[in-house]
């Protein structure tokens, strides 16, 4: 679902974000972690060709469109309904005199999907929220319950791919677990391809499959999770992981 | 006799009450205070800094209430660690830090500095221009100036990488002063902290050591936060599927989260002794303890 070749970001002539390769399939868990300033969130912002002022090179394909080449139209589709961003507090995102129901029937028509209160309901209870909550304004629901209507949203605009960038850590541990547990449910029930950003490796063991550690805009270690947690290769890596309190 | 207690505090906003008759005693070894957002638990550190009147209770500093204390005095002994930004960001380093130095002792800048593990030549430059490890690193150095016996530090990491932290908990494990800590991190609370209070809905649920706290929890509440927490090549945490609920406004406050509930719950449970040096406010503590 993403396959990327020798990305390159860079500002000015300089690299913020060097990946030569990442490829993430369906029903697949892959963690981009690693420390302010590493070029994580600019590798997925990349993805979904949003650096309009950075020079970016190399070869990203994202639910088989070519990121890199393809007019700002397919880039529309592609990021409106079948690649879905989840940031890390989507409540700034919600307009905020709309109420959730409205919000989400638009976004359904805007792409051309029928909104019916049943598939609306139906995406809700996906993310375990009440699809009573379909009524209420944006400033009425916590932050939990915002970041779980926005992957709502992504399941009712039948997103493939979801990039996440720090989907949790707003959040306190009890509703970060709810909301993990949503996202593995994306995974193992929906078959959907999960690129995660966090600076959370002990959060990162409990979902990903594959990991990447970047540090000053270069990979520095990638690897099945288990394995890179488990036995580090990269001096980095165990400095990450031995900072963990 | 502590430096600081609260004897059945309550507090709140415009008469509406947010903290519900908490009584804590600032011990030596480092004070935790857990909670989620919208606990109380920073409500309860402005008390403890003097910026918050009680409606009812006492704050007590030394033998006498807070309101009636020597302010000058208090602001020596009693020093706040925010979040680095609280930095003024048009101030340079030095200037912030000098704040609190009376006007003869300004040249201990270099050596506060020094103390918080960062060059002196910062001085001269603004909150911008350095990290956020460094910035918070001011921070402390700020409320060092003054010599304080007692730190009240609220969540003094949790926007820092996780190295950075690192070095900040063994600074602050290495200061000779006392500390009330806020946080919603176990982890940080088991480094800095002996004793520590577990905050729901503006009650104290659960208190007692640090460690026996955390490895055999009293209280569901204690026990979920902590099960919630994920750990390096650990299980998923479990995902209770109740944190939405509200907390009950009659009888126990978690009792529409906790799984182990039972009708006897809408009675308010009342905090009392469940082991030694243990304490908590659970019909079923006995249950939860195992």
């Amino acid at each position: 679902m993403i396959e990327v070749r020798e990305l390159r970001v860079s500002y000015g002539g300089r690299v913020v974000a060097d990946v030569p390769e990442l490829d993430v399939g369906a029903g697949e868990c892959v963690a981009i972690v690693g420390e302010s300033g590493s070029g994580k969130s600019t590798t997925l912002l990349a993805l979904l060709g949003l650096l309009p002022d950075a020079e970016v090179s190399g070869r990203v394909t994202v639910c088989g469109v070519d990121v890199l080449t393809a007019p700002p139209r397919r880039l529309r589709e592609l990021r409106g309904a079948r690649a879905a961003l989840v940031i890390q507090s989507p409540q700034a995102a919600l307009a905020p005199s709309t109420r959730l129901g409205v919000l989400m029937r638009r976004a359904l028509r805007l792409h051309g999907r029928e909104a019916t209160d049943a598939a609306m309901a139906e995406a809700m209870r996906a993310v375990l929220l009440d699809p009573e909550l379909l009524r209420r304004y944006p400033h009425e629901i916590s932050g939990g319950q915002a970041q779980r209507f926005a992957i709502a949203l992504a399941i009712a605009l039948g997103a493939e791919v979801v990039l996440a960038d720090e989907p949790t850590s707003a959040l306190d541990v009890t509703v970060q677990a709810e909301v993990v547990a949503v996202l593995r449910g994306l995974l193992t029930e929906r078959g959907l391809a999960l690129l995660l950003v966090s600076h959370d490796l002990a959060l990162v063991s409990t979902i990903a499959d594959r990991v990447l550690v970047m540090k000053d805009g270069a990979v520095v270690e990638s690897g099945p999770a288990a394995t890179v947690l488990a036995t580090p290769a990269h001096p980095y890596t165990r400095e990450l992981l031995e900072a963990l309190p | 006799m502590t430096m600081l207690r609260a004897e059945r505090v309550t507090l709140g906003y415009g008469g509406r009450p947010v903290v519900h008759d908490v009584s804590l005693d600032l011990t030596e070894g480092g004070v935790g205070l857990i909670g989620e957002s919208g606990s109380g638990k920073t409500t309860l550190a402005r008390a403890f800094l003097g910026l918050l009147k009680p409606m009812s209770g006492d704050i007590w500093y030394g033998e006498r209430p807070l309101r009636e204390a020597d302010r000058r005095r208090f602001r020596k002994d009693v020093q706040p660690v925010f979040q680095a930004e609280a930095l003024d960001p048009r101030m340079r380093i030095g200037a912030s830090v000098a704040e609190g130095l009376p006007r003869h002792e300004r040249g201990r800048v270099a050596e506060l500095l020094e103390q918080v593990g960062l060059d002196p030549a910062l001085a001269g430059r603004r909150p911008h221009q350095l990290s956020g490890g460094q910035r918070q690193r001011v921070v402390i150095a700020r409320a060092l100036a003054v010599g304080p016996r007692l730190l009240i530090l609220d969540e003094p990491t949790s926007a820092l990488d996780v190295t950075v932290q690192a070095r900040i908990l063994d600074l602050l494990a290495g200061l000779d002063a006392e500390r009330l800590l806020i946080t919603h991190n176990l982890a940080v609370v088991r480094r800095l902290c002996r004793t520590s209070y577990v905050l729901f809905a503006g009650r104290v649920v659960e208190s007692g050591p640090t460690a026996e706290l955390l490895a055999r929890p009293a209280h569901p509440y204690t026990r979920a936060l902590r099960d919630a927490v994920p750990r390096l090549g650990g299980p998923p945490p479990e995902a209770s599927g109740r944190t939405e609920a509200v907390p009950a406004a009659t009888g126990c406050p978690y009792r529409l989260r906790c799984p182990l509930a039972v009708a006897e719950c809408e009675r308010a449970p009342e905090l009392r002794e469940v082991a030694d040096g243990r304490r908590a406010a659970c019909h079923r503590a006995a249950d939860v303890l195992g």
